[in-house]
């Protein structure tokens, strides 16, 4: 079976599988599969209950429970919030453009700037610039991405007032919207930076001593023409699947990054589940940032495929 | 062992460096400089190391370094005086404390995950690199799978229906991060395997388990350690995150627990950074020291891979 | 094959002067090469013999300047009035690729494995001559088919698509580009198979004579040496023990060294060197090679300067560092 054949089966697969974990967690851990179900904040009287139960189908055996779980899916629908009193999949489409408005641009801006910036470190020797550079970014890379957030809201915001506490109304204006937006954007793309930055410096540094670099060398490419005429790409092609894996990491720390800012995205709303036990939610936003990262990798995938004559002419 | 020749000298790395103008600034090098931060491999190493070693001295010596107990009730809402270092907290526990003692529960939740996700991950990566054939064709496909899925959103949503408590949060995380290491053993058994003393003795019907354990293991060590030194690094960040949504176990106070409480309690709004700032200083320097080590040992694996 | 004979209106081009390049390492000083001294007149071949790890490669990084951090050079190399050795780093580039270009070994490590050959081949007429893209690379192309490389869609192709041989003609071909006046050609048939080896020398001989560039050659192989060369250094422990026409050196060797060199050959029947390859980081007192030298005397222990012989009227001679030779 060809490469592409096989990945293409391992993307179907992980998909699967997340899916059916999503079906089994609530049925098969402790508790009452109702709560699990429903939500821990939901009362119900025993009548009640019961209605639900077998509207559910949860009587039913397993298999059909699993099948009709699959038919809601190809529905779109992802169950209900009892607690919100809304169906979880427009809740989700509510707040998923908020978390990509506040994700996509910093990481694409993070990603470029990470990568140069590191291929430059990776490249040079240690000045005293590159090293306070290098310190800088090390230290954000092993920060918690929240921890950042929180000093930075606290002198910003707090202390200084220059930027708002709290998040967003969805009609604000442009303006609004960007006063706001500013401290969690600048974190987000710092924490994309360092990562970035550091994954890419590594590469460089062991691409650099290359034979291939020094024969470009002895051509007579100077300094930085053999670093981006030969030794970024080299560098970059290991990576760029590193940075799609990397990819669910950093969209993990945008939903934290929301949650300090108080972004109305997925972060709050996941967080807000968390506290009031909403399952639906939790499971559904679950399932939905799992299929974002897969798909991330399945494109990374591809553009490594592409980029790689190596694999290409396999 | 044949003498250094001169050429083997040169070739071993044949880097970029000029005699006058190196890139960047002139600094005669030493050999034993490796760059690393701005900082040589010896500096970056012995920061990171002495640091590594000032936290497991606090967790193994608490009792000793701590002034109070943390549980003992103070005076609520002090600010950081001469009597309570870092203050107290809105339950009147003397933070510098809990801080001390914290070291002991996030050091062996992270000690506890990466442990177990380097057992794991080491497993995987033997049976899989020195078998080949189908059952590496299903621990790889299961690998990459594990690798999709978001660990720290699943953790959450696992975590969220079980009561959180110390152990789950340690087992959940070892069961997830053994798939980097799982793949660096992987292609290393695959190239020791390929060795011809190891081919050697296949054929002299030596048994597979002597094999793996006399041959593939030892030398799988240097890979081992710098990323069992960069899954304690992401251990202690995905505790910390954990916690900071709540979900961490509350009887034991970690250094996320106690960032946690200072979010949920109103020590944030309320301007009381005494409660956070200090356990979010410790993690970040714990994890910058875990993986400063971590990070030399594979340089310097690097630097031994290119000299042979 | 043309030898090109000595002659008066040849100037020099290349003076070498008592170049010395020692490595810092973690288990000592390497003393790669000691006292280097030679001259390369314009068009002439002169080939570096060696054992591996003699040192061959070394002087030629030196010359270029292309030798890693920890190297510590001492000497001269005259090269147009310059002394490269001094040269910054941006004047050096200016010089490599253009005016002195090297050929390394291993051609299917040295390219870029993710661009195409024709690309890597245009680039010294980008970076010297700011040359476009497109021309470059079609220029390339017609290098290309001059090195018998010329088939439809050859220089789409990525190295790893190609044979050894086939890369080592790419890299042949990326060195002349510019028409250098010195082409260092280090080790260029080295991994690859007798009859491939020999084409690919006679490519280089080829090009070499279209263009009247002078050669450098180092390699380890007498024979191949012996066949495009006409003069010929033998090294031995860093050392330059032996220099003189190709044909006087086959004819009578005169150190040692040479001499059990020769007898190495398969013609003359294998016999190997008695003892090994002495230390770089502490090498024998005196004359290197005296501990394994069938004609050691005491005088032995002293360093022998090179000697020069049989001076001829183009300043040209035979230079042997032996004691035997010595006046004294």
């Amino acid at each position: 079976m060809s490469l592409a054949g096989k990945k293409a089966i391992r993307y179907i697969l992980a998909l699967f599988l997340i899916a059916s974990l999503n079906f089994a967690i609530p049925r098969l851990l402790p508790g009452d599969p109702l709560t699990n179900l429903l939500g821990e904040d939901v009362i119900l009287t025993e009548g009640s209950a019961q209605e639900l139960r077998l509207k559910m189908g949860l009587d039913q055996p397993w298999s059909y429970q699993y099948l009709e779980y699959w038919r809601s899916l190809m529905r779109l629908d992802l169950g209900y919030s009892f607690h919100l009193h809304r169906p979880v999949s427009g809740l989700i489409s509510d707040r998923m453009k908020w978390t990509l408005l506040l994700a996509v641009p910093p990481l694409i801006t993070g990603s470029i700037l990470g990568t140069i910036l590191g291929a430059l470190a990776g490249w040079r020797r240690s000045c005293r610039s590159q090293k306070v550079q290098t310190a800088l970014f090390l230290a954000i890379y092993c920060t918690p991405p929240y921890l950042l957030s929180l000093i930075v809201l606290y002198l910003f915001a707090f202390q200084l007032g220059l930027f708002p506490m709290k998040g967003f109304y969805s009609t604000g204006s442009i303006q609004d919207i960007v006063h706001h937006l500013f401290l969690p954007a600048l974190m987000m793309t710092l924490f994309t930076l360092s990562r970035n930055y550091m994954i890419m410096r590594g590469s460089v540094l062991q691409e650099k001593s290359s034979l291939y670099a020094a024969f470009a060398r002895a051509k007579g490419l100077y300094d930085k023409e053999i670093l981006f005429r030969h030794v970024f790409r080299n560098a970059l092609l290991p990576i760029i699947t590193l940075l799609a894996l990397d990819f669910g990491f950093i969209l993990s720390g945008a939903l934290f990054i929301e949650i300090v800012f108080s972004m109305n995205g997925m972060g709050s709303l996941i967080y807000d589940a968390l506290l009031s036990r909403d399952y639906p939610v939790l499971q559904g936003s679950f399932l939905i940032i799992t299929i974002m990262v897969v798909s991330a990798n399945l494109l990374a995938d591809l553009l490594y495929s592409r980029l790689d004559p190596r694999v290409r002419w396999q | 062992m044949p003498d250094r020749k001169a050429d083997s000298a040169a070739s071993g790395a044949v880097a970029i460096k000029g005699k006058k103008e190196c890139f960047g600034c002139c600094s005669r090098k030493a050999p034993r400089e490796r760059p690393w931060g701005g900082l040589e491999a010896g500096k970056a190493g012995s920061i990171g190391l002495s640091l590594f070693l000032a936290f497991l001295l606090m967790a193994a010596f608490s009792p000793l370094l701590a002034p109070f107990d943390p549980w003992l009730r103070f005076e609520p809402y002090l600010e950081p005086s001469w009597n309570h270092l870092l203050g107290t907290n809105d339950m009147g526990h003397d933070i510098l404390s809990e801080l001390i003692y914290g070291s002991r529960v996030s050091l062996s939740v992270g000690f506890g995950a990466a442990l177990m996700a380097t057992i794991i991950g080491t497993a995987v990566g033997l049976f899989s690199g020195y078998f080949k054939g189908t059952l590496d064709e299903i621990l790889m496909g299961a690998t990459d799978i594990f690798l999709m899925i978001p660990q720290i959103p699943l953790i959450i949503v696992l975590a969220a229906y079980l009561r959180p408590s110390f152990w789950l949060v340690a087992i959940l995380m070892g069961a997830l991060w053994w798939t980097s290491t799982a793949r660096v053993v992987r292609s290393k058994a695959l190239q020791i395997r390929e060795m011809g003393y190891v081919r050697a003795k296949r054929s002299l019907g030596f048994s597979h388990l002597n094999i793996i354990l006399s041959d593939i293991l030892p030398n799988i060590s240097h890979v081992l350690m710098p990323k069992f030194m960069l899954s304690i690094a992401s251990a202690m960040i995905a505790e910390a995150s954990i916690s900071f949504l709540g979900l961490g176990d509350a009887t034991m106070k970690s250094w996320g627990m106690m960032i946690n409480f200072a979010f949920s309690r109103g020590g944030f709004i309320n301007g009381y950074w005494w409660w956070y700032l200090f356990p979010g200083l410790f993690i970040t320097l714990f994890v910058l020291s875990v993986v400063l080590i971590g990070f030399v040992l594979e340089e310097n694996d690097e630097a031994n891979l290119r000299l042979e | 094959m043309i030898l090109h004979p000595f002659s008066h209106d040849r100037y020099t081009l290349l003076k070498v002067d008592g170049l010395s390049v020692s490595f810092e390492t973690a288990m000592g000083m390497v003393q790669a090469a000691q006292d280097i001294c030679f001259q390369l007149q314009e068009g002439e071949t002169l080939a570096l013999v060696g054992e591996t790890g003699c040192g061959k490669s070394v002087v030629a990084s030196a010359i270029m300047q292309l030798l890693p951090g920890n190297a510590s050079v001492k000497g001269r190399a005259l090269f147009r009035g310059k002394d490269l050795l001094q040269l910054s780093e941006r004047d050096m580039a200016r010089i490599r690729g253009r005016e002195i270009a090297m050929v390394f070994q291993n051609p299917s490590l040295a390219l870029n494995p993710i661009i195409p050959i024709a690309d890597q081949i245009a680039e010294p007429l980008q970076i010297h001559e700011g040359i476009p893209s497109d021309r470059s690379v079609r220029i390339a192309g017609d290098m290309l088919r001059r090195l018998g490389l010329g088939a439809r869609g050859m220089g789409r192709m990525y190295p790893f698509q190609l044979s050894g041989g086939m890369n080592q003609r790419v890299m042949i071909a990326t060195a002349i580009m510019l028409s250098p006046k010195i082409i260092i050609a280090d080790e260029p048939s080295k991994g690859l198979d007798a009859s491939l080896a020999r084409e690919v020398m006679k490519e280089l001989a080829r090009v070499r004579d279209e263009m009247g560039a002078a050669l450098i050659l180092i390699t380890h192989d007498l024979m191949l040496a012996k066949d495009i060369s006409d003069r010929m250094a033998v090294m031995y422990c860093g050392q330059i023990v032996e220099m003189g026409s190709c044909g006087e050196i086959f004819k009578e060797s005169l150190h040692p060294y040479t001499g059990a060199l020769l007898n190495c050959l398969p013609e003359k029947g294998f016999v190997p060197i008695p003892g090994s390859s002495p230390s770089m980081i502490d090498p024998p007192r005196g004359c290197r090679f005296h501990p394994r030298c069938p004609i050691c005397e005491k005088r032995c222990r002293g360093c022998p300067d090179m000697i020069r012989l049989n001076e001829r009227e183009d300043g040209s001679a035979r230079e042997v560092r032996c004691w035997r030779y010595s006046k004294l």
